[in-house]
């Protein structure tokens, strides 16, 4: 964007602000009379809000810059995400300014779509809302995403208010299994507050806690709490899954039972740890739960499951032995037709390990436990199929493309008389609407949400809409007033609904902390007396036994598919394959021998409701009998990003598939993989699996890591005379090197890196995106290598891996700034150069792309425009209007043929040291943070001044587990990564 | 050097100085259909080759085939191509003028003219690798306001200076020798060629003293010049030796590539002789003893390659480094074994062919050897610079680069520009040294004088 463009808007904004929120654009450029208080040029204003990309609904902080939303960070006051953000809550701003954004209200006509007024649209609605509740009870339908609190409340009045019942919490992951299970086992629905932070031992069926189950972010920091390694001490972590995805990656053992066995692994444990008399039971209720238990023996168990025997009683007595321990199950990806089951023998597990009240709680009020089940929707579907639906209001959800093909929703909705769609995008549902009305972003909106018992998380706008959008409730409000309706006692807007019951006062400080934290309340849970409830049954699976059973998972970047759209989150590489763009079938090895099959070959999955063509990734991750796919891609409607990329893999699933709970089974049915003779490139960063012995991402078993050893890397082949030689080297260049302004007292700035906290979630990669202005080059640049992101999660296999007895390892990558940097020397014009800080700094405007830098990096951290990413017009212009608004005004835009890189977000070195000049105060350790150490949940960074002997990256690099990659050769990096620690058997 | 060639029995009788002019001048007559047909299709891969740079500049070095941690290509391969194939003029004409080799007169002027062409077509490349070739001129080291300035520990500058400083003294060397020529060509041209060759041959009247100079001049030249053959491809080959990487930083560099470059150049040098001399009937000038002495040249230079690339391969294991053994394993039999394999073929194994007499005297047989070392010598640098770059220290970023129609567009265009040189040259110069061909004649004697 010009700068003259961009101080235009930033005008507009602030009139606009100023007038109070209404949008509009001005033709002059007009200084202001009376400077708005809070809008300072150059200083960024922060405005406490909550994510709404997922339901768990992280605290957060916008970032603006001259009334534009530029950067979204975690809130260190709210209670879930304690400051720390995942990659997809980064991403929200690309959907506050994603181009392909409604921008006004339409309505499908026979001529196609047509641009409406508001007025004309809420009249229009209100008119068949008036006619649909006078015809009858319930023909008006109304779908929300996991909307709770205060808007929660008005939407289900507002229905009333149209003699309906017909409201749908709608989400595609709604963990009905997880919540039908506590009430089978302890009377209570509820999805259950996991406390992972002090868990000793970790046991997981199929849950992607680190992904996208239930609260990742809040996870991910509990984990690395408990499973990093401090003090002598870890958690162990145990992963059983037939498909290993990150969670599992960050385990210290894989365990891969046969599908649908993942229960009755569970009830073996619990039945071992009862005969091994460490359960925690007493009375009557210890007797039946034995007698219940007895049922699973270990041999039958070990035969249906696959897993040895010996496993089994060695897994229960660890478990049992850690004090307190901690069992979760329920992911999605393992969903199968005995989910519920599998669900209530991990309860029953936890309860006779004694962990119930402990790790395992129940409170009251999550917002969770309220959202409709994939059976409601399927009976709404039935309701609309039968024409008892008048009006359906669609609003934050996709049912079109969340629900399988096969549930027939599409078919069904259109027989609706009026269809209305609050869609930010055309996605699959908006494109089957009447009137589409679209909604204000998360970061345009108000709102309250109560997602975890005893907070209240308000939701504020961060600036003025983008576009001529209107918040969904105050639309429904103006239609209620139009119909002649009085709901929530005339509240005209969200923001009323919001404030209500708050003095001005309160609602400004509450919005300020980001709404009201207080502690949950706790509910004491027994186990129920009827066992019958919780007989399992082994799920039955759809199709030809022959083939392999589908595994279809939630993408940690798109999530449900929502995420399809922002060029963020679909240039992240995924998290376990590493594969961006594209859609994919995991196969393991073996079968992709047998079945001639290499990686790329696209293939035709075949179930019994469907076929799907995608390429194959080769990947141990898998079992043998067993391939993955997905969900997230496949769209056929949504914006340029999403749509026709990739295949949906809920194609491929029966709509009737469901279990106890009526939760949709997402693995439910065996698929037949046929050859079509074709073949892609898939768009991968990984260029070696294997790091070959080469030290990059190194670990420690737990009982070396006490012992202060070590795992070495090539370093270690240096003799002593050469390590001799090369210090002495080292010692005469340093001597030499501070010189002039280098011989000054400087800070130096480092980093280390824990990795054994960090769990790969690549949240760091699109912090970096946001903050950088790192441009998104698309699938076939990323198929080439090309990918431009600054920090990059590496990951490597290390062991054999034709079993399950192998492991991960992973490091983020980033510009080590080294000391002695290779880059530095061979650069002609100096652009790359050192500067008193210690920074490998980059002169954008100076580079004239020789790439001899990049040659010549050995960790391979500097990236090359190789187009023109960022001119207006360009053909590969990167920040398509509006997505250039969000560009920081801190960093340079780079311009095509230059070399860029990490700087440690040298920008915010350079405003902390200036605000600290500026105010005549010491900089304070741990006030500067770059964007990816910001954001990390597992809160593996540590930055700060290395000649500061007591600064916490001093202390951290001190660690035992500290080393340099490569360090032979000299460059000495200015990232020191800690070894991971293993914690193995019995340890 | 053994390169004092044994001589050959020429089956036709020595021409005379009258023959000489007459002949090698001959190749200046206006051109014939075939030359413009040829110059044309030349022009066309030009501006095909241009077209390719255009269309870089304005997209970005995205068009090309690039593919990190591939960051060089082609065009630093055909760089390095080009220097290389410049070497063996100054050698042909410097060294061998030093070194007295009577044979390289009838070779010596191609060779040259060769070296300028090559240094002009080698010197693009540095500058269409460029990200951003508009701000090329900022390696220079000259007084700015914009606070730029060389870094002089970088090899690409001491690269500008190499260049630069062999694209002088090779020129001024060919102009230099060129004079006697020019003059003899002068004397039997009219109207305004008559003032052009007057102008360049800077009014040579073939005095005593003028020769007298002229040998001192040109003498002093070569010995300028000499050490230039082994500085410049030094200097190019540190590009490679001083960066880090496995498989580049190797002591061993500079007289490998050296080497290289003469061996490159040599078979250049034949590819080009081989039809000039067809073309203009010189066989009587460029003799076959000729051809061998420089394929005794190629057979030596081919035989101290074959060894540097055995010591690299050797010296990879003994450092017991894993990073160079698995460059060097990879080089060999990873996804580049293709081209390793076309390299040593070319370079260390038909080569060897040239110990037999019949095939150093068979001029077919040498065009053949001579197009196979081209091949050769360019897939040297290439392997060098993409199997080293695509498996370096960080075994995530490992990949595969294959060239893309704009950098082979360039490639062709480069071969244009140098041959669209090299045909205006023959066009207006000789071809052939006219005045040291004839001091190896024996002097003419007037009729019925003493035999």
């Amino acid at each position: 964007m010009k700068r003259r463009r961009f101080l235009q808007v930033a005008g507009a904004a602030g009139a606009g602000l100023a007038a109070g929120c209404s949008s509009g654009s001005t033709d002059r450029l007009l200084p202001y009379v009376t400077p708005p208080e809070d809008i300072v040029p150059g200083i960024p204003t922060f405005y406490a809000s909550t994510c709404r990309e997922c339901p768990a609904g992280c605290g957060i902080h916008v970032k603006t810059r001259e009334a534009r939303a530029i950067k979204v960070e975690g809130n260190p006051a709210h209670p879930v995400s304690r400051g720390r953000l995942c990659a997809r809550g980064q991403a929200s701003l690309q959907g506050l300014y994603d181009p392909d954004r409604i921008r006004g209200p339409f309505r499908h006509t026979a001529r196609g779509l047509e641009p409406v007024t508001w007025d004309a649209a809420i009249a229009q609605l209100a008119e068949a809302l008036g006619a649909a509740a006078a015809s009858g009870p319930d023909r008006v339908a109304l779908v929300t995403g996991a909307d709770s609190g205060a808007l929660d409340g008005f939407y289900d009045e507002w229905l009333r208010a149209f003699r309906s019942t017909r409201r749908l919490r709608y989400e595609t992951f709604a963990y009905e299994p997880l919540r039908e299970a506590s009430r089978l086992a302890f009377g209570v629905a509820s999805v259950p507050e996991f406390d992972f932070a002090s868990a000793r031992y970790l046991l997981s069926f199929g849950a992607d806690f680190l992904e996208t189950w239930i609260s990742p972010v809040q996870y991910t920091r509990e984990f690395a709490e408990a499973h990093g390694f401090r003090d002598g001490g870890m958690a162990r972590f145990v992963a059983v899954e037939p498909r290993r995805g990150l969670t599992a990656f960050n385990a210290d053992e894989w365990i891969a039972p046969r599908p649908g066995t993942e229960g009755l692994l569970a009830l073996a444990l619990a039945a071992s740890v009862v005969r091994q008399g460490r359960a925690h039971l007493v009375g009557a209720e210890a007797d039946r739960v034995r007698g219940f238990l007895g049922r699973f023996g270990t041999q039958s168990v070990a035969e249906a499951t696959g897993v040895d025997e010996a496993v089994v009683d060695r897994l229960a007595r660890e478990f049992t032995a850690a004090q307190p321990s901690l069992a979760v199950g329920g992911g999605v990806a393992h969903q199968h037709r005995a989910a519920t089951q599998t669900a209530v023998a991990v309860h029953l597990l936890n309860y006779v390990a004694g962990n119930v009240g402990r790790t395992v709680r129940f409170q009251t009020g999550r917002a969770l436990d309220k959202l409709s089940r994939y059976s409601d929707a399927t009976a709404l579907v039935t309701a609309m199929a039968g024409g008892k639906v008048d009006v359906a209001l669609v609003h934050d959800a996709n049912p079109a493309f969340t629900l399988p093909r096969a549930a027939g929703f599409a078919d069904a909705f259109r027989k609706v008389g009026l269809k209305v769609a609050f869609a930010s995008h055309f996605d699959e549902t908006a494109a089957l609407c009447d009137l589409i009305l679209p909604d204000h972003t998360p970061l345009e909106q108000w709102g309250a949400l109560e997602t975890v018992a005893g907070t209240r998380s308000f939701v504020q706008p961060a600036m003025t809409p983008v576009f001529d959008t209107r918040q969904t409730a105050d639309v429904l409000a103006a239609v209620a007033q139009k119909a002649g309706k009085r709901v929530a006692a005339g509240a005209a807007s969200a923001r009323d609904l919001v404030a209500k019951g708050l003095a001005p006062a309160a609602l400004e400080q509450t919005l300020q902390h980001g709404g009201q934290f207080g502690p949950a309340q706790q509910r004491s849970v027994y186990l129920v007396s009827d066992f019958a409830r919780m007989a399992y049954q082994p799920p039955a699976f759809d199709g030809d036994a022959a083939g392999p059973v589908l595994v279809v998972y939630p993408s940690a970047s798109l999530f449900d598919g929502r995420g399809a759209n922002k060029g963020w989150l679909q240039e992240l590489p995924d998290v376990a394959t590493k594969i961006a763009w594209q859609s994919w079938i995991e196969v393991h090895p073996d079968t992709a021998r047998a079945l001639g099959l290499g990686t790329g070959d696209v293939v035709t999955v075949t179930s019994p409701h469907g076929s799907v063509e995608a390429p194959v990734h080769v990947y141990p991750g898998v079992r043998r009998d067993v391939v993955a796919m997905p969900i997230g891609q496949g769209h056929r409607e949504y914006g340029r990003t999403a749509k026709g990329r990739g295949v949906n893999p809920l194609d491929l699933l029966g709509a009737d598939a469901t279990d106890a709970s009526g939760a949709l089974a997402f693995c439910s049915t065996h698929v037949k993989i046929q050859k079509t003779g074709r073949s892609v490139q898939l768009a991968s960063t990984e260029g070696s699996a294997r790091q070959l012995g080469r030290g990059v991402a190194r670990a420690v078993s737990l009982a070396a890591a006490r012992q202060g050893e070590v795992e070495e890397g090539p370093e270690a082949t240096i003799t002593d005379a050469e390590r001799t030689a090369i210090a002495a080297a080292a010692a005469s260049q340093r001597q030499r090197a501070y010189i002039g302004e280098y011989a000054k007292p400087q800070p130096k700035w480092e980093m280390t890196v824990d990795l054994s906290r960090c769990t790969g979630c690549s949240a760091c990669m699109t912090a970096c995106y946001a903050e950088n202005n790192i441009p998104v080059v698309g699938e076939e640049q990323t198929v080439r290598h090309r990918g431009m992101a600054w920090i990059r999660l590496e990951r490597y296999f290390e062991g054999d891996t034709s079993g399950t007895d192998w492991q991960v390892r992973q490091i983020p990558m980033l510009c080590q700034q080294c000391e002695n940097a290779p880059c530095e020397p061979v650069c002609p014009v100096y652009a790359s150069y050192h500067t008193p800080d210690g920074l490998n700094g980059q002169v954008y405007n100076r580079c004239v792309g020789t790439r001899y830098c990049a040659n010549n990096c050995p960790y391979k951290v500097r990236y090359f425009n190789w187009w023109d990413y960022g001119t207006v017009g360009d053909p590969y212009f990167a920040f398509s209007e509006p997505l250039n608004w969000q560009l920081n005004p801190d960093v340079t835009v780079r311009t095509k043929g230059v070399m860029e890189k990490c700087t440690f977000c040298i920008q915010r070195i350079r405003f902390a040291q200036n605000d600290a000049k500026v105010r005549g105060r010491e900089l304070v350790d741990g006030e500067i943070t770059p964007a990816c150490v910001q954001t990390c949940p597992a809160d593996a960074f540590v930055f700060g001044d290395a000649h500061d002997p007591d600064s916490r990256v001093s202390r951290s690099k001190a660690d035992a587990r500290g080393y340099n990659v490569f360090d032979m050769l000299n460059a000495r990096p200015g990232i020191t990564y800690l070894e991971r620690v293993i914690r193995g058997e019995g340890a | 050097m053994a390169t004092i060639a044994t001589p050959v029995p020429a089956s036709a009788p020595e021409p005379t100085y009258a023959e000489t002019n007459r002949d090698v001048i001959a190749t200046l007559r206006p051109p014939g259909r075939k030359y413009f047909a040829g110059m044309a299709f030349i022009l066309v891969g030009l501006a095909f080759g241009a077209f390719c740079w255009g269309y870089q500049l304005r997209y970005g070095l995205g068009v090309t085939g690039y593919t990190p941690p591939i960051f060089w290509g082609t065009y630093i391969t055909t760089f390095v191509f080009w220097v290389g194939i410049a070497h063996s003029g100054t050698l042909i004409s410097a060294i061998l003028l030093l070194f007295r080799s009577g044979w390289r007169t009838a070779v010596y002027r191609t060779a040259e003219a060769m070296t300028v062409f090559a240094v002009m077509t080698a010197g693009l490349f540095p500058v269409l690798h460029l990200g951003r070739a508009w701000y090329a001129y900022w390696v220079f080291p000259y007084p700015n306001f914009r606070g730029v300035w060389s870094n002089f520990r970088s090899p690409l500058v001491w690269d500008v200076f190499a260049i630069s400083t062999y694209l002088t003294v090779s020129s001024t060397f060919l102009l230099m020798g060129l004079i006697p020529d020019v003059a003899a060509v002068r004397d039997q041209a009219a109207g305004w060629r008559r003032k052009l060759y007057g102008l360049v041959s800077f009014g040579w009247k073939g005095s005593d003293r003028e020769w007298r100079h002229f040998g001192k001049m040109y003498l002093y030249l070569a010995g300028f010049a000499t050490p230039l053959v082994l500085s410049v491809h030094s200097v190019v080959s540190w590009d490679f030796a001083m960066a880090i990487v496995p498989g580049w930083h190797a002591t061993i560099f500079a007289p490998y590539f050296v080497a290289g470059a003469i061996f490159s150049g040599c078979g250049m040098v034949i590819t080009i002789l081989v039809p000039l001399r067809k073309a203009f009937h010189l066989e009587r000038y460029i003799q076959v003893r000729h051809f061998e002495s420089l394929a005794k040249v190629c057979l030596l230079t081919a035989s101290i390659v074959a060894y540097a690339y055995a010591t690299e391969f050797f010296m990879a294991w003994y450092s017991g480094n894993p990073f160079e053994r698995a460059s060097f394993y990879n080089r060999a039999f990873g996804q580049y074994w293709w081209a390793t394999w076309i390299m040593l073929t070319c370079n260390a194994f038909i080569p060897q062919l040239l110990w037999f007499r019949k095939v150093r005297t068979s001029i077919r047989a040498l065009f053949v050897i001579s197009i196979f070392i081209n091949i050769g010598m360019w897939f040297e640098r290439f392997v060098i610079i993409v199997t080293g770059l695509s498996h370096e220290y960080e075994p995530w970023q490992w990949s595969y680069y294959l060239p893309r129609w704009p950098e082979l567009g360039i490639l062709i265009g480069s071969f244009c520009w140098f041959s669209m040189w090299f045909l205006l040259f023959i066009k207006f110069f000789p071809a052939v040294a006219i005045a040291e061909v004839k001091e190896a004649l024996p002097a003419p004697v007037r009729a019925g004088g003493h035999r």
